[in-house]
């Protein structure tokens, strides 16, 4: 077996060197699917750089084993979904809900879930605008958010296959991203919509409602919770037609999988930004956060991949052993970042991210087993952060920022992305007892030198503030 | 018909049993993009720029689908310490194989970011990929084991050895892997994928015997190596492979780049595990009409792309140097007029 050397980020050609060590024994013994001609996704950095991902060049990553199957699980997620379709599995897109609906999917056996958005890293890990471009061709402005380039790929059918059936949520979802489903709709494709409502706040103004509230303490009213009973009812109804299959027993084991994914990912941030020192890096951090939208198209495989990162971290958090320096500025970070090399590259001027509101926390919180399923999914979903308050989508970083946790906040904004633009100015007044940073994610490739003295100054406030 | 997808997006599809919009079209456009550029061949083999340079001048001449990293095939055995005479206006010529200074023993495994013209290559791979990396995939061509072994060793002594002392010659070989592995693995970290090409190893050259017995055992092994990577690799042998047709299975190539041989045979015995690659007779992109040309492209591609696993439009050989570009621009272009998997 390989033996995890001192902790630390290394570079690809680091990892290169690494990998020499491993057997071929090892890397036959991890397959997606669970095939064994085909699946093999343990692979170095460097494979995914010769296929295009140019940036893997100037990232640096974690030198773990758990970190080597991470990467190549997630960068193999391409080719994983060609490869389902070409074996029978279904194929569909959930797109927009972020965190739910692929839940309900994985509950028809063989039917796999994947979000086409996510694409918008591609760009960014292959220092590319092919898909930019591209989606600007199809009508998608340039200033429209990155996820444009998800128009792109549906354009090209490279990145993922057709899929079988596609659920859009619109409403409180990403409204540039609700744009661009409408122009992929109009390549031809025919998603099924799903609406997401709003979550209000006030109860003061409408009396005529019920209110609840969730598990974790997010109001809503009563009827929301029904109204998205219904949608994930007419979801289920859609896949039970596509799939003549038709047992709600699926569902259960299917939340009770997604749970054990949440339950791992929620003890790995608590570990990693509560222990004294950086157990593991931002960036495989935030992947991680990410996987539990939908597993990267193969949960199962992704649940045991973060069950090896938990072992990883709980042992390295034992030795006390970490990746940063221990003078590491705790910082919270605000909007999920699609140039990685931010994350890499705050680390290296010396921060180190101790909370995050990454706008997908329905995919965070533990789904209730006691209730019925679709009234859990939707108490889970109605804590989204997407669809309520600015005010409710920082509380959790007031509540950081109040008890010392945090000393510093960064908010990266997609410019054109009419959801940041609206909020940052008010999550800046919100935070005003710490330094705060809004930076707006350049294009692919575009990290200038202006923008890396703004986040060095930004660490310098912070420490000076400090002592 | 209009084109979807770039090079790269293309040759990916390939690589996982996809259809792309076209088949991919890869003439071996090696050193005759030095004439592309207008620039000695000398300066081409010498310096990574300029061969990276009149590499992308080619793609923005044909637009074919790859970039092509090669000069020519003892660049591995110059590592090893063969002596190559190095002419302005024409490829590298041995003068004297490492094998008649000094014995196999005290010939070292190089360095490929120090030794010899390999950084050249890696310089090339390296500007290429920033310059195109994103578009086109960059195809490193690796002098397989038995390969070099010849460019190490007097040829005719190389060749009776095999029969007389086969265990020398696994020594030889021994050593080739480790270099050609050593090289692949810097190739790889540069951002190219390696090509093994194994020339020497033809049916014109030896018998399938011989290279059952001698380069197939060490293409395997090279392949092994790079498939621990999870990449698709590519084994090109030029001249007469008809009779090792079969024996091509068991190296374990993804892909599998032909010359002479009948394309319909090689789908036939071959496509149900490899995608095939060629294979337009090479005289005749130099010196046949660009009406001849586009007939007999067409053809060939027409059978080409029935192949199961996929299939690259190539010549069967590296373009010769002096080639008309307008018969290169007719074989791409009868390619593309043929060529189209999607509707």
């Amino acid at each position: 077996m390989f033996e995890d050397l001192k902790p630390k980020k290394i570079n690809l050609t680091e990892w290169s060197h690494q990998f020499r060590k491993i057997s071929d024994q090892i890397i036959k013994k991890y397959k997606y699917y669970g095939n064994q001609d085909w699946g093999i996704y343990l692979s170095p950095l460097a494979t995914f750089m010769v296929y295009g991902a140019r940036q893997l060049k100037r990232l640096k990553f974690d030198n773990s084993f758990a970190a080597l199957r991470l990467w190549g699980f997630v960068f193999n997620e391409s080719e994983r979904l060609f490869r389902a379709k070409q074996v029978g599995k279904k194929v569909i897109a959930t797109m927009g809900d972020l965190g739910t609906i692929p839940v309900i999917v994985m509950s028809f056996p063989d039917c796999i879930p994947f979000y086409p958005e996510c694409i918008w890293w591609t760009p960014f890990f292959n220092e590319s605008f092919i898909l930019l471009d591209m989606a600007t061709k199809l009508g998608a402005p340039e200033p429209a958010c990155f996820s444009r380039a998800a128009l792109a790929a549906f354009y090209k059918k490279a990145y993922f296959p057709k899929p079988d059936l596609i659920f859009a949520s619109t409403g409180a979802s990403c409204d540039d991203y609700s744009c661009i489903m409408q122009l992929i709709e109009g390549l031809g494709y025919n998603p099924i919509w799903i609406e997401i409502p709003f979550r209000r706040k006030s109860r003061s103004y409408f009396v005529a409602d019920d209110y609840e509230h969730t598990k974790w303490g997010i109001d809503y009213p009563k009827r929301f919770e029904t109204y998205l009973m219904s949608e994930y009812e007419k979801v289920w109804q859609n896949m039970v037609e596509f799939t003549d299959i038709n047992n709600r027993n699926y569902l259960a084991k299917s939340i009770k999988n997604a749970n054990r994914l949440r339950k791992l990912v929620e003890n790995i941030k608590k570990l990693s930004y509560e222990a004294e020192l950086a157990p593991f890096p931002g960036l495989e951090l935030m992947v991680i956060e990410f996987g539990n939208l939908y597993g990267y198209a193969d949960f199962d495989e992704w649940t045991d991949i973060i069950e090896m990162v938990y072992e990883t971290i709980s042992e390295r958090v034992q030795k006390g052993e970490g990746v940063l320096n221990p003078d590491a500025l705790p910082i919270a970070w605000v909007t999920p970042s699609p140039d990685p090399y931010l994350l890499n590259l705050v680390e290296d001027l010396g921060c180190r991210i101790v909370a995050t509101e990454y706008v997908i926390n329905q995919a965070l919180v533990e789904i209730e087993e006691d209730i019925e399923p679709f009234q859990a999914l939707a108490r889970s979903f109605l804590n989204a952060s997407l669809i309520g308050s600015t005010e409710q989508r920082v509380r959790r970083i007031i509540e950081g920022v109040e008890h010392g946790r945090i000393l510093g906040v960064l908010i990266t904004n997609m410019l054109g992305c009419s959801h940041c633009a609206m909020e940052t100015r008010l999550i800046q007044q919100m935070l005003s007892k710490v330094p705060v940073l809004s930076i707006d994610v350049p294009a692919p490739f575009g990290i200038t030198e202006q923008l890396k003295s703004r986040i060095a100054a930004f660490v310098e406030t912070i420490r000076c503030a400090r002592r | 018909m209009r084109e979807t997808l770039t090079p790269r997006e293309r040759f990916g599809l390939l690589v996982i049993d996809e259809k792309p919009d076209r088949c991919n079209i890869i003439p071996l456009v090696t050193s005759h993009a030095a004439e592309i550029a207008r620039m000695k061949l000398k300066k081409y083999y010498t310096n990574g720029e300029a061969m990276a340079r009149a590499q992308i001048a080619a793609i923005e001449e044909y637009g074919h689908d790859a970039i092509s990293i090669f000069s020519e095939v003892g660049i591995i055995a110059e590592a090893m310490g063969s002596d190559f005479d190095y002419p302005d206006d024409d490829l590298p010529v041995i003068k004297r194989p490492a094998l008649t200074k000094k014995n196999i023993e005290d010939i070292k495994i190089p360095v490929p970011k120090r030794d010899k013209r390999l950084p050249v290559y890696l310089e090339a791979i390296g500007y290429a990929y920033q310059s195109l990396g994103d578009k086109v995939p960059i195809l490193a061509y690796v002098p397989a084991p038995f390969t070099t072994g010849m460019m190490l060793s007097d040829p005719k002594t190389f060749l009776i050895q095999t029969i007389r002392d086969p265990d020398h010659i696994k020594k030889i070989m021994e050593k080739s892997l480790q270099a050609a592995i050593e090289f692949c693995y810097d190739i790889i970290d540069a951002g190219a994928l390696p090509i093994i090409v194994d020339p020497l190893a033809s049916s014109s050259v030896v018998s399938p015997k011989a290279y059952k017995n001698f380069a197939l055992p060490y293409e395997r092994a090279l392949i092994d190596f790079l498939h621990r990577y999870d990449l698709d690799i590519i084994l090109h042998i030029c001249g007469n492979t008809e009779p090792i047709l079969d024996l091509l299975l068991e190296t374990g190539a993804d892909l599998v780049s032909l010359d002479q041989v009948d394309l319909s045979l090689a789908i036939e015995k071959l496509s149900k595990r490899m995608r095939i690659i060629g294979n337009f007779d090479t005289s005749k992109i130099a010196f046949s009409s660009p009406e001849e040309i586009m007939e007999e492209v067409k053809n060939m591609v027409k059978r080409g792309i029935k192949s199961k696993k996929g299939y690259i439009a190539s010549t069967g050989c590296e373009v010769p140097i002096k080639t008309p570009p307008e018969n290169v621009r007719t074989f791409i272009n009868a390619a593309k007029e043929v060529g189209w998997y999607w509707e």
